[in-house]
């Protein structure tokens, strides 16, 4: 199966290549046979990815040693679904995976597009296309073939990083990977409308909802990112800005302004030049995640590898694709004029406007700071790091500008307002903010930036939830049906507004539980079995956690399955306010293959605080089985992933195709006629 | 040996599959054939959804009176516009009923604004027939209009 994956991926790069050129050419000449040909292609190089893959997944799950990258990522005692994830474990296997889920993305664009948006898709998918063409050949030339083989077959492999052993990496790679890969789809759109001078508001249209598709996979692999982080690192935290996370960050913030930016031009036929800028940077900002990933190019927890050669062969392609770009836009920009000017400061696409503002400068200045030790190596061939204060003294204003924005943009109407209406309208939120003040203050809250905080989330929530009982109210007026039924068709008549203001409120939540870090408490205490700590939280909640005991499963035997996991688990009993509530189990393990430590954490989460405890050294030369342990409080956490989740929902909603469109494909599968061009693909 | 064959049958299948159009002859469609009915359509729905928008913003309080009214004649001229190309691609009646549902939704926004059935001061929508709002007790303009 492994060789016949490889030899899959070496047929790929020819086919790949064909598919690109008859494409382009089909769309040129006007044959419907080249772009026939070129479509197929997209389906063949999918295929033939698939066994790639698969070749790979065999070679982890056969313990093929003699394969490079399998014995640098994996070793007999590895778990199955580890050596299945071993595919994206490392460089190689990762750029193959990527590959993989570009073509998959590739094939239902244009399966979906086969009877409609015709005039695009030669140009599609030539453009998408090229892309899997340029990735095959990075897979096949450039040192990172996952086939690579060694001279000689070692009796074991290295083993996965420890850090990776964790559910989340299964899950959180992918993730992101399908949102890096799909916006591939929209950005092949934007060079088709560009190539083919159909540059009103259809290829928006079209790609509306694949944006939609990225920007969720996206925030939910951010999110599932954050999260790994926090239990697996084992400090506390879920964010630190390490450059692989701004990484992911950056296309996530361009494709948030695009989201808003592309209703100006759908709703006032403005911001052409704008949109198309930000599709292009959005996707090579995609790229510059991926490759940045694993290049080693900026250190990083992420680098696993050194491979700098594909560092600067992805930035050459990326220049080349935004000279290209760039190129295109200048070509077109005649047509690309606004239709429409901005008639007053006070209205929705002002407002929108400003947030795109906002969400690029927070792009810059997170790019800078990752870019940051690359610029002085080269100026000053010294690498100055720029850590978390210098970003949270930076996107902690702006965040907080574009909390406010996100209340203040949905209740504005489009073109202008008037100050009577602004205050009409604006009046009990900001009630609600200057309330949620008053109580703070008086509670004793005097962190500055928690404050602004949930002053602000408390204004934006008021508007969300005012917005849905206003529009609720007055469905059910006008239509006279009952609130739940008005709420429902409300929501079902326009999702992608209403799913929008869900994801608003999520985004809320979310701040509120970033801003609870202000009021972190933290113990660190060395105990013997029986020993008890204590910790209170800023909610008043006292914590007793008392040291049972500690296990050992240090191996006795050689070849012992657990030979590369040697674990130390410590119980410990927990009382909140002197009642026993759980108990944790943190543990230290260490990978004797690799000479390497980590830390498995103890949490206990509640609505409003985590309790979280780290064992951070193990005395085990006095055999007294002395831990000491770091104990933290950590308010409003849990807050972030339940705005998580409601992010995800909002996003489904907005993504979730409309009953009457379903009951129209019906209807057209029916009567046997093509589907309507133009509808979202 | 085995591997070998595997892959001249991969190799010859996927050929197969690729060249077959350009030998045949078949060719996938170039244009969607309902290309300049559909800009209009398009632009229509685009237009009709802002004047359900403008109705729903007057109806829950975003806008007052004088804005409502420039904005609504702005808006209607464009649908207006945008009405002349109703049909010109041969009726989809998919598109048609989609657009009807949208424009009958309008109206009746409109009408319940028209019957004074929202409070000009507190912009309650108030039940039919009513004659003083049922929030801030504020006399109707039963059929003045909304402000």
């Amino acid at each position: 199966m492994t060789v016949l994956g490889e030899i899959a991926l070496w047929i790929a790069l020819p086919v790949a290549l064909w598919g690109a050129i008859v494409s382009f050419a089909g769309g040129r000449t006007g044959r419907g046979d080249l772009v026939l040909s070129g479509e197929r292609t997209v389906h063949v190089l999918t295929f033939l990815l698939v066994v790639a893959s698969l070749g790979i997944i065999a070679a982890f799950l056969g313990n093929r040693y003699d394969y490079y990258y399998v014995a640098n990522y994996s070793n007999r005692e590895l778990d199955t679904y580890f050596k299945v994830a071993g595919l994206w474990a490392g460089q190689r296997g990762s750029l193959l995976f990527w590959t993989l889920l570009l073509s998959v993305f590739a094939s239902i664009a244009v399966f979906r597009n086969r009877r409609r948006n015709r005039e695009f898709m030669p140009y599609v998918s030539g453009t998408l296309l090229g892309l899997l063409s340029f990735l095959v050949m990075v897979l096949l030339f450039a040192e990172v073939n996952p086939f690579e083989r060694m001279g000689f077959t070692p009796a074991n492999g290295r083993g996965l990083n420890p850090q990776l052993q964790n559910y989340w990496m299964t899950i959180h790679p992918p993730t992101l990977y399908l949102g890096f890969t799909s916006f591939a789809v929209p950005f092949a759109f934007a060079v088709s409308a560009l190539l083919t001078g159909r540059l009103d508001s259809r290829w928006i249209a079209v790609t509306r909802r694949w944006i939609l598709l990225s920007w969720f996979f996206l925030t939910i692999g951010i999110i599932f990112g954050m999260r790994w982080a926090y239990e697996e690192l084992g400090w506390g935290g879920y964010w630190f800005w390490d450059p692989v996370e701004n990484a992911s960050l950056l296309p996530w913030l361009t494709a948030t302004a695009f989201l808003h930016s592309i209703q100006i031009q759908e709703n006032r036929g403005m911001l052409k030049v704008w949109n198309m800028g930000l599709v292009v940077t959005t996707f090579l900002l995609t790229l510059f995640a991926t490759f940045l990933t694993r290049s080693g190019l900026i250190e990083s927890v992420h680098s696993f590898a050194q491979n700098l050669r594909i560092a600067y062969i992805f930035l050459g392609f990326m220049g080349g694709l935004a000279a290209f770009s760039i190129l295109l836009i200048v070509h077109r920009l005649p047509s690309l004029r606004s239709e429409n000017q901005i008639q007053s400061f006070v209205s929705r696409e002002s407002a929108f406007l400003f947030n795109n503002l906002l969400l690029l400068g927070v792009t810059f200045a997170v790019a800078w700071g990752t870019l940051f030790p690359l610029i002085t190596e080269g100026l000053f061939n010294q690498k100055i790091n720029v850590g978390p204060p210098f970003y949270n003294r930076v996107n902690i204003p702006i965040g907080l500008l574009l909390l406010t924005l996100m209340g203040i943009g949905p209740v504005i109407a489009w073109r202008r307002a008037s100050p009577r209406n602004l205050r009409r309208n604006f009046t009990l939120p900001l009630s609600a903010a200057a309330l949620t003040l008053a109580v703070l203050l008086v509670t004793g809250v005097r962190h500055g930036v928690a404050l602004a905080t949930f002053a602000i989330a408390a204004f934006v929530m008021t508007i969300v939830v005012t917005e849905f009982w206003k529009g609720t109210r007055a469905r059910a007026r006008i239509a006279g049906e009952g609130v739940m039924r008005a709420f429902a068709s409300l929501v079902k008549r326009n999702r992608r507004r209403w799913g929008g203001y869900v994801v608003h409120a999520g985004v809320v939540v979310v701040f509120t539980g970033l801003a609870g870090a202000a009021f972190d408490t933290a113990v660190v205490q060395e105990l013997a079995p029986g020993e008890a700590v204590t910790i209170r939280s800023a909610f008043g909640n006292e914590y007793r956690l008392v040291y049972e005991s500690l296990s050992h499963s240090r191996p006795r035997v050689a070849d012992d399955a657990r030979e590369n996991d040697w674990r130390w688990t410590a119980l410990m009993t927990v009382y909140r306010n002197g009642e026993r509530v759980d108990i944790v189990r943190p543990e230290r393990r260490f990978y004797p293959v690799m000479d390497q430590a980590s830390t498995e954490v103890g949490i206990i989460s509640a609505l409003l605080e985590d309790l979280y405890v780290i064992p951070r050294d193990v005395d085990l030369d006095s055999g007294a089985d002395r831990v000491v342990f770091e104990v933290k409080t950590l308010p409003l956490v849990p807050w972030i992933w339940s705005g998580g989740l409601l992010v995800a929902i909002g996003a489904v909603v907005g993504l979730w195709p409309p009953a009457p469109k379903r009951a129209r494909v019906a209807h057209r599968r029916r009567a046997g006629s093509p589907l309507p061009a133009g509808a979202p693909g | 040996m085995t591997v070998i064959l595997g892959g001249i049958l991969l190799a010859a299948g996927v050929m197969l599959v690729v060249l077959e159009p350009v030998f045949s002859g078949r060719g996938a469609p170039l244009y969607d054939g309902v290309d300049d009915f559909d800009k209009g359509a398009a632009r229509r729905r685009v237009a009709l959804t802002a004047l359900r928008d403008l109705e729903y913003d007057r109806a829950t309080g975003k806008l007052d009176g004088t804005d409502y009214e420039l904005l609504k004649t702005e808006l209607s001229r464009e649908a207006l516009q945008h009405l002349g190309t109703r049909g010109a691609g041969g009726g989809d009646p998919v598109v048609e009923r989609a657009s009807r549902e949208l424009e009958e939704e309008i109206e009746q926004i409109r009408r319940a604004l028209r019957e004074g059935l929202q409070c000009g001061e507190c912009e309650h929508l108030n039940v039919s027939g009513a004659r003083y709002c049922g929030r801030c007790g504020e006399a109707l303009a039963v059929h003045g209009g909304a402000s």
